[in-house]
């Protein structure tokens, strides 16, 4: 395998590391993606509140809401080729101080200066009679009509298996830890293997910063920032039917109310900054806080229960935009400070990078001939879609918490272009143990069903069998 | 539109669906259905192998997989229908079933929902730390060692000493897995104290005053973090960890329906005949007390399926309205949680409860000024408390109050 030759190797393969990929297989570089985990997904952006962002309150003239605004319209331009969903909720920037309603008219100037005319603010009794679950004690709000939930796992899966199918390889459990450049081609080391490649592409998150020294001195610093989430269970998503979003501070976007693609409703996340990269607890203190946080917004929430709790680490800099830089002569581009807004920019970082690339490496940007794309038809999991156990697959619901057939159990562990090998990338793909049981019904049978496909295993074999 | 494809559809083939379709098969019905949407009957006592079921319904100690085939046996006229589940429930006796080939709606004369319950697992408890394989409940448990016969771990720690912590422990000592400790929110066991004799047998330590602070490891559980007393702090090395008890009502079908609720726990309304707010939908079992045992549950569904087959002959009509039952402070739940009246007699009822917390003392029942019934009890809150024969007039509501001993 040493002696293959990439023209573009992606380090990380978070949802930006798979829309990277997806750019430039489809553009006809032979393209590879590596990432040091089991599975795509497993850093970062396995955590997000799974929104596709307008850029409305995003900084006018950055990077960021550029990149936000490409992706944005790049998905709704293809998820219905890869049959993937879009919950069209709007969202409601929700005033609850006479401070924050006095913020809202900057609110609505500054969504008109990134081009979301559509951005307009509403009255305390309109809101509350679209909100009916929402605490009297809300004062006014913003409305955004397009911003919508979609699903943050399916969708960087749909961009993988894409350039898979344009040609594109991955490695998992590589971990890229040094690397040379000869002045044509880079060697990436894992320790166990290497790679070769004309271009890299550093897509490695809350690692960025380290991972670019192995080109260049980081013009910036990784200051991995937690957010704690709940998930309640399903019941809970009647309660409201719009985003229901804070008005931000300086450093945070807040606690958000949404639904989720999968129907359930998600609060959070927290905003702590920590020095660790890899590890993310979630804390009972944080918890506790969120849950009255979210209380006293939406009083209705105290009579349903919490389905799961998880954390993640959103790859922040000293910086508010994104950073990212080609360096002129080592063919190297870093993909950096990717912050909570990745999901909805992924494919127009992806696309802004592809045109980086092409103006500092004119001479090396001509890959092969792009391939005729390839659309792979993605799982329904939406909750608002006809899924696998209503059509009827021909098998039975393993998990019934999240309805999850046999047949999509298999499925996910038999694909052909990039199964799922551990149990977070079997639940990711398919839903199952995902659920307010957390596998009380199921995981006995998962654990069955993954024998000898997925690593670690759920379980080892009875010793007095 | 008056077509009905059958006469009864029972939710849940544990022992409470099985006794109340025996009792209607014994009334005479034979268009009945059970569904079960789990590939075989029997519900919690399929995957409970030590003998705690049986003693009120056959005398003698049993296996749950015993009972259930005994239960089996005793109606042989019934039909179950396997890895058939039902996804939601309509006014007019509608239910939306999901099975290999896919969803199709049926029509039932009266539906009896028998959905059980389960544990609450460790993100529902709120429990701090990492996401790592290995931490499950007693459910999973003893499906991964008797249905599935795979070994989930190898030194685990149990969190709670309900009875079912002690079926846990059963579980392990029978597969040969040795428990690293039991860990106790309380003072004293959940359970009667006897149980601690297994743990002890089994040289395993109980910690008391304990809960578990946060649970380590990225992939596989490493190790807990234990706070007793609020103040000491220690590490134990575990490869699993397991929640017990907290059961819960698998009400998902019945919260997501017209059915009344009531609005704390989201367990449906169910009259003193286990009726609920819908005079053709009926629940029974652990889903509206979550958990009693199973013996306790068949008893009780015979009792529902009975009433059911006397409405189903047209020989009982039932009022619209119906009046609450308030539970006062220290009282976890009762059934029946609304009392109904028929045209059949005198109305009475009998009043199940559970406290939240150890009690001595007096429990009263009274409508308006007058009390209906008072008893004096000493209990844990595992044990249920039942109050018989309490008479009471239609249309007003009904209070159940605690009265501690000084």
């Amino acid at each position: 395998m040493s002696e293959a030759r990439w023209d573009v190797i992606v380090i990380g393969g978070g949802v930006v590391g798979c829309a990277v990929t997806r750019r430039f297989a489809l553009a006809g570089a032979k393209t590879l993606l590596l990432e040091r985990d089991r599975d795509i997904l497993s850093g970062a952006s396995k955590a997000n509140s799974a929104i596709l962002h307008t850029g409305f309150d995003a900084p006018p003239g950055s990077l960021e809401v550029a990149c936000m605004q490409a992706g944005y319209q790049e998905y709704l331009d293809i998820h219905a080729h890869l049959n993937l969903p879009i919950l069209k909720t709007a969202a409601l920037v929700v005033a609850w101080t006479e401070e924050q309603l006095a913020q809202l008219d900057g609110i609505v100037s500054k969504a008109h200066k990134n081009g979301v005319d559509d951005a307009r603010q509403i009255s305390r009794k309109d809101l509350l009679s679209r909100e009916t679950g929402l605490s009297a004690t809300a004062l006014g709000a913003v409305e955004v009509p397009r911003e919508y939930v979609i699903d943050p796992w399916s969708a960087p899966l749909a961009y993988l298996k894409q350039a898979v199918r344009a040609g594109a390889d991955y490695r998992f459990n590589t971990e890229v830890t040094s690397g040379t450049f000869d002045g044509e081609y880079w060697q990436l080391d894992s320790g166990q293997d290497q790679f070769s490649g004309r271009i890299v592409i550093n897509c490695t998150g809350t690692n960025g910063d380290s991972i670019e020294q192995i080109c260049r001195k980081p013009g910036f610093e990784i200051r991995p920032r937690k957010g704690q989430f709940l998930v309640y269970d399903k019941s809970a998503s009647a309660l409201i039917s719009s985003i229901i979003l804070p008005v931000p501070t300086a450093t945070t976007k807040g606690v958000v109310l949404t639904r989720t693609i999968f129907g359930n409703l998600l609060l959070g996340p927290t905003a702590e900054e920590q020095q660790d990269r890899n590890v993310a607890t979630v804390e009972r203190e944080m918890l506790d806080g969120l849950i009255a946080t979210g209380t006293e917004m939406l009083p209705g929430l105290a009579n349903h229960s919490v389905t799961a709790t998880y954390a993640g680490l959103r790859p922040a800099t000293q910086f508010k935009d994104y950073q990212i830089s080609a360096e002129p002569r080592k063919n190297w581009i870093g993909v950096n400070g990717i912050r909570s807004t990745g999901l909805t920019a992924a494919l127009g970082i992806a696309a802004h990078v592809e045109r980086l690339c092409g103006e500092t490496y004119s001479d090396l940007a001509n890959f092969g001939p792009a391939p005729a794309p390839e659309w792979p038809d993605m799982p329904v999991l939406a909750e608002h879609e006809k899924r696998a156990y209503q059509q009827g697959d021909g098998t039975e619901i393993v998990c019934h918490c999240e309805r999850v057939t046999r047949g999509e159990i298999e499925a996910a562990l038999d694909d052909g272009d990039v199964p799922a090998r551990n149990l977070g990338g079997l639940r990711r793909r398919t839903r199952v143990m995902m659920g307010r049981c957390n596998g009380f019904y199921c995981s006995a049978r998962v654990a069955e069903l993954t024998q000898g496909k997925i690593s670690p295993p759920l379980a080892g074999h009875e010793k007095d069998q | 539109m008056n077509s009905f494809d059958i006469d009864v559809a029972i939710v849940g083939s544990g022992p409470s669906g099985i006794a109340a379709a025996t009792a209607l098969s014994k009334a005479g019905f034979k268009n009945i259905v059970v569904y079960e949407r789990e590939v075989d009957i029997g519900g919690i006592p399929r995957h409970t192998h030590h003998p705690s079921f049986g003693l009120l319904v056959f005398k003698r100690p049993m296996s749950g997989p015993k009972f259930i085939a005994a239960l089996v046996r005793r109606c042989p006229d019934v039909r179950f229908e396997t890895g058939a589940s039902i996804t939601a429930l309509r006014p007019g006796g509608v239910l939306e079933l999901a099975d290999a080939s896919g969803l199709r709606t049926i029509r039932a004369r009266h539906i009896i929902l028998a959905t059980g319950a389960r544990e609450t697992p460790r993100h529902g408890r709120l429990v701090p730390g990492l996401r790592p394989q290995g931490v499950i409940t007693t459910g999973a448990l003893q499906q991964y060692i008797y249905t599935a016969q795979l070994r989930p771990f190898e030194h685990p720690v149990i969190v709670g000493t309900e009875l079912v912590s002690f079926s846990a422990l059963w579980t392990l000592r029978h597969a040969g897995i040795k428990p690293v400790a039991m860990i106790e929110t309380g003072p004293r066991i959940s359970a009667y104290r006897p149980a601690t004799l297994l743990a002890k047998a089994m040289g395993v330590p109980i910690h008391y005053n304990t809960e578990v602070t946060e649970i380590s490891g990225i992939e596989t559980l490493t190790q807990i973090t234990a706070l007793t007393g609020g103040n000491k702090t220690a590490t134990i090395p575990c490869d699993g960890l397991i929640f017990s008890g907290c059961f819960t009502g698998e009400n998902t079908i019945a919260a997501a329906s017209h059915l009344g609720l009531n609005a704390i726990n989201r367990i449906p309304l169910v009259d003193q005949n286990w009726v609920t707010s819908d005079p053709c939908i009926s629940a029974i079992g652990n889903a509206i007390h979550p958990a009693d045992m199973g013996d306790q549950c068949y008893l009780e569904g015979a009792k529902a399926g009975a009433y059911v087959a006397r409405l189903l002959a047209g020989n009982i009509s039932l009022d619209k309205a119906f009046s609450e039952i308030r539970r006062g402070e220290g009282i976890k739940m009762t059934t029946p949680s609304i009392l109904r009246s028929d045209n059949l007699g005198e109305p009475h009822f009998d009043l199940s409860f559970h406290v939240t917390a150890p009690f001595r003392g007096t429990v009263c029942i009274s409508q308006g000024e007058q009390v209906l019934n008072e008893k004096s009890i000493n209990c844990l809150p595992m044990r249920r408390i039942t109050l018989r024969n309490n008479r009471f007039a239609t249309g007003y509501p009904i209070d159940v109050s605690l009265i501690a001993e000084n």
